[in-house]
Formats: structure tokens, C-alpha cells, sequence
């Protein structure tokens, strides 16, 4: 008689049985020396999760804690800053492209991807005015805000692997992040004068 | 393994105010939930400097990614803060790269050799003398209740790799351990 192998044991186990384990089943109904060996694997289980649960040595919470918020305030203030270039390169792009008939492609992408950098910016600033963080925030807020904000951070993660792409590809990625960008700050400056507005009522 | 260490005023506000990026209801996640995250990652990657490193980038991501948690209440959060740790977890050893010298043996059937008896070692020498990701899939199966499916998700290989991966781990475990052989 050939004994069950251990992966077919182990599949016997298993809450939803490959069609396989069938025959399994019905050889190990009369099988005792392979009924001993799934005992011995269900006790060796039991084993492992008896094992001792082991201790962190030391506390990293402060470091943890140091690197979230050096995190965040890089990250305000990459933004600010290029937000602020973005307003000035906008502003440049006008100046330059104002007076001319007619711009090439890359101008117009070029253009097209100010407007929106110029849009972001806007927003930030309008929330930046508003100043959400000294405010209290009611529970599905919160949630609303903080899905909205982590959405922005992917994207601004996305701009930043765009950036160093090459300078089509670059281009149209560049323009469809930030609009992606000017619509998620759209719906989170939105959420937050609603939320004002319901409060001031 | 889970420690049932967990602080009773992690409720669903506080969740709510480390979701909308509290720091210190960040900190009470942490306290819930460090030794749930530091154990199952050093019985993954061994060594304690390894573990400490998954427990930290667990946190990072934790807090940094809070805000795409869905669920609601201890069970859910329990089981997605697991799962990010058990990722970190297997990405180390991953990068690690190991030497898997007992890989090199063969072990399709229980071994039945005296000289298997004869090593006789505790549970804890054993499993940790198992390659990287047969420890893994052992663990994450066995005592953290994940599937075939989901550990091959987590590692990027199928539900097969995972099934014999348990299996190659048990029949190591079970000569190392000296279980008496039945012939
Ligand atoms: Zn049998």
C-alpha cells in the first residue's frame, strides 16, 4: 500500500480540499499509519503556536515617530516650494508664449501643464489660508480628508518618478498627474468648506 | 502568533484620529500592536536587528498609509497591519538572500532515516534551521492562519509553491525533531 505523502496530508487539512483529497479521505479512513502521521502534524502545529511570542528589545516608537513627522514637513515644504516655482513658471510661460500666434506642441503641453501646476497651487493656498489642521474634525471627515490626502501623496509620488522620465513621455505623464492632482485638491478644499459651511449653520 | 496585548482605548474614535493623522493616537497603535508586529517578523526573518527593521518600516508605512484603511474596529485593523508586516517581512528575507543550504536536500516522502532521529533538536532550533521561505510559508500558515492563496499573493508565487513549501517544511521539522518513524 502507498502511504499518503505529507503535502497530501496537509491538504486533508486544508478547510477547502483540492478534488484530489478524495481518494485521500478514503485511504485515510483505513490507513492507521497515515492517520498516526495527520495526528503528528496537527500536535506539531499545535507546537508552534505554543512557541514563546518574542519581545522588541528596545522601544522604536521615537524614532518612528521623528521620521513621520520629518516626513510630513518635507513634504509641505517640497510642496510649497514647488507650487511656488510652478506659479512663477506659469507665470513665465504667459509672459513668454503671450505674444506669439502660435506655439508648438511641446509649448502648448508645456502650457497646459503650468495651467494646472498654477490650479494646484491655487487650492493649496486657499487651504493653506484656511488652515485645516488647526480644526476639529468630525469622524467620516476625517476619513474623507485623510483618503483625499493620501491620494495626493501617490500622485506627488508619481510627479517626482515622472519627472525623470524623458521629456515626451515626461510630458504627457506630467500634465495628467497634475491634473489628477488639481482635482483631488478640488474635492479636498471642497470637503473642508463644506464641513465649515455645515458648521457655521 | 497573536499576543492579545492590546490596549483597551484603541477604539474605532481613536482610529478615526490616527487616520485624520494624530500622532499620539499613531503612538496607541503602535503600543497595540508592536509585539504582534516584532514577533511574527523575527520568527520570519531570525535575526533581531531584521525584526526590529520590519517592525519600524511596518510603522512608517502604517502611518503613513492609515488613511487608505478601510475597516473598522480591532479585528480588521489587526489583520491589515499583519498583513503590511508580514510584507515587509517577506521582502527582507527576500533581499537578504539567505544561504538556503538545507534546500539542497531532497524530501518528497518522510524521511525514515535513523541518522534524522538521532539530531533530536527543540522546535525552536528546528524551525529556525528551515530555509527562509519554508519558515515563512510555515509560519504565515500554520500559526497565522493565512491561506495557500494568500501567502502566494504576499510572495509573488502560486498557491502550489506555497502547499509544497508547507509540506518540505514539515517533513524537516519532523525528522529534526526525531518524531519515532512508523514503518
Ligand atoms: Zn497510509
Amino acid at each position: 500500500m502507498t502511504h499518503l505523502t505529507m503535502q497530501q496530508l496537509l491538504d486533508v487539512r486544508e478547510p477547502a480540499s483540492s478534488p484530489g483529497s478524495q481518494s485521500a479521505r478514503q485511504h485515510l479512513g483505513t490507513c492507521h499509519v497515515c492517520q498516526d502521521e495527520l495526528e503528528r502534524s496537527h500536535q506539531r502545529t499545535a507546537q508552534l503556536k505554543a512557541l514563546p511570542t518574542l519581545q522588541a528589545p528596545r522601544d522604536l516608537w521615537p524614532e518612528i515617530r521623528s521620521q513621520v513627522v520629518a516626513h510630513r514637513r518635507r513634504r509641505r515644504a517640497a510642496w510649497g516650494g514647488v507650487g511656488g516655482l510652478a506659479l512663477a513658471a506659469s507665470i513665465a510661460l504667459f509672459l513668454v508664449l503671450g505674444g506669439r500666434p502660435v506655439a508648438a506642441p511641446e509649448e502648448e503641453s508645456s502650457r497646459a501643464i503650468g495651467t494646472a501646476m498654477a490650479q494646484s497651487q491655487m487650492l493649496e493656498t486657499a487651504l493653506g489660508r484656511y488652515r485645516p489642521e488647526g480644526r476639529v474634525t468630525d469622524g467620516r471627515t476625517a476619513t474623507v480628508v485623510a483618503g483625499l490626502e493620501t491620494r495626493i501623496a501617490e500622485v506627488d509620488r508619481q510627479l517626482q518618478v515622472a519627472g525623470m522620465m524623458r521629456q515626451r513621455v515626461r510630458d504627457e505623464a506630467l500634465l495628467s498627474l497634475w491634473r489628477q492632482r488639481v482635482g483631488l485638491m478640488d474635492a479636498l478644499v471642497n470637503v473642508h468648506l463644506t464641513r465649515a459651511t455645515n458648521a457655521g449653520l | 502568533m497573536m499576543t492579545g496585548v492590546m490596549s483597551a482605548t484603541l477604539d474605532d474614535v481613536s482610529i478615526q484620529r490616527a487616520k485624520s493623522g494624530d500622532i499620539s493616537a499613531l503612538e496607541d497603535i503602535y503600543r497595540a500592536y508592536e509585539h504582534m508586529v516584532y514577533a511574527l517578523a523575527r520568527r520570519i526573518c531570525r535575526a533581531p536587528e531584521d525584526a526590529e527593521d520590519v517592525l519600524q518600516e511596518t510603522f512608517l508605512e502604517v502611518c503613513r498609509s492609515i488613511g487608505t484603511f478601510r475597516g473598522t474596529g480591532h479585528g480588521s485593523l489587526t489583520a491589515w497591519i499583519k498583513r503590511i508586516a508580514a510584507s515587509k517581512a517577506l521582502m527582507r528575507i527576500r533581499r537578504e538572500k539567505y544561504r538556503d543550504t538545507d534546500e539542497l536536500h531532497e524530501d518528497t516522502a518522510p524521511s525514515r532515516k535513523g541518522s534524522d532521529v538521532a539530531l533530536r533538536m527543540d522546535l525552536d532550533a528546528a524551525i529556525n534551521r528551515l530555509s527562509d521561505t519554508a519558515r515563512a510559508v510555515v509560519w504565515l500558515h500554520d500559526v497565522e492562519g493565512y491561506t495557500h492563496g494568500e501567502i502566494g499573493a504576499m510572495m509573488g508565487k502560486s498557491v502550489s509553491f506555497s502547499k509544497s513549501q508547507l509540506a518540505r517544511a514539515h517533513v524537516r521539522l519532523r525528522g529534526w525533531l526525531g518524531e519515532e518513524a512508523t514503518a
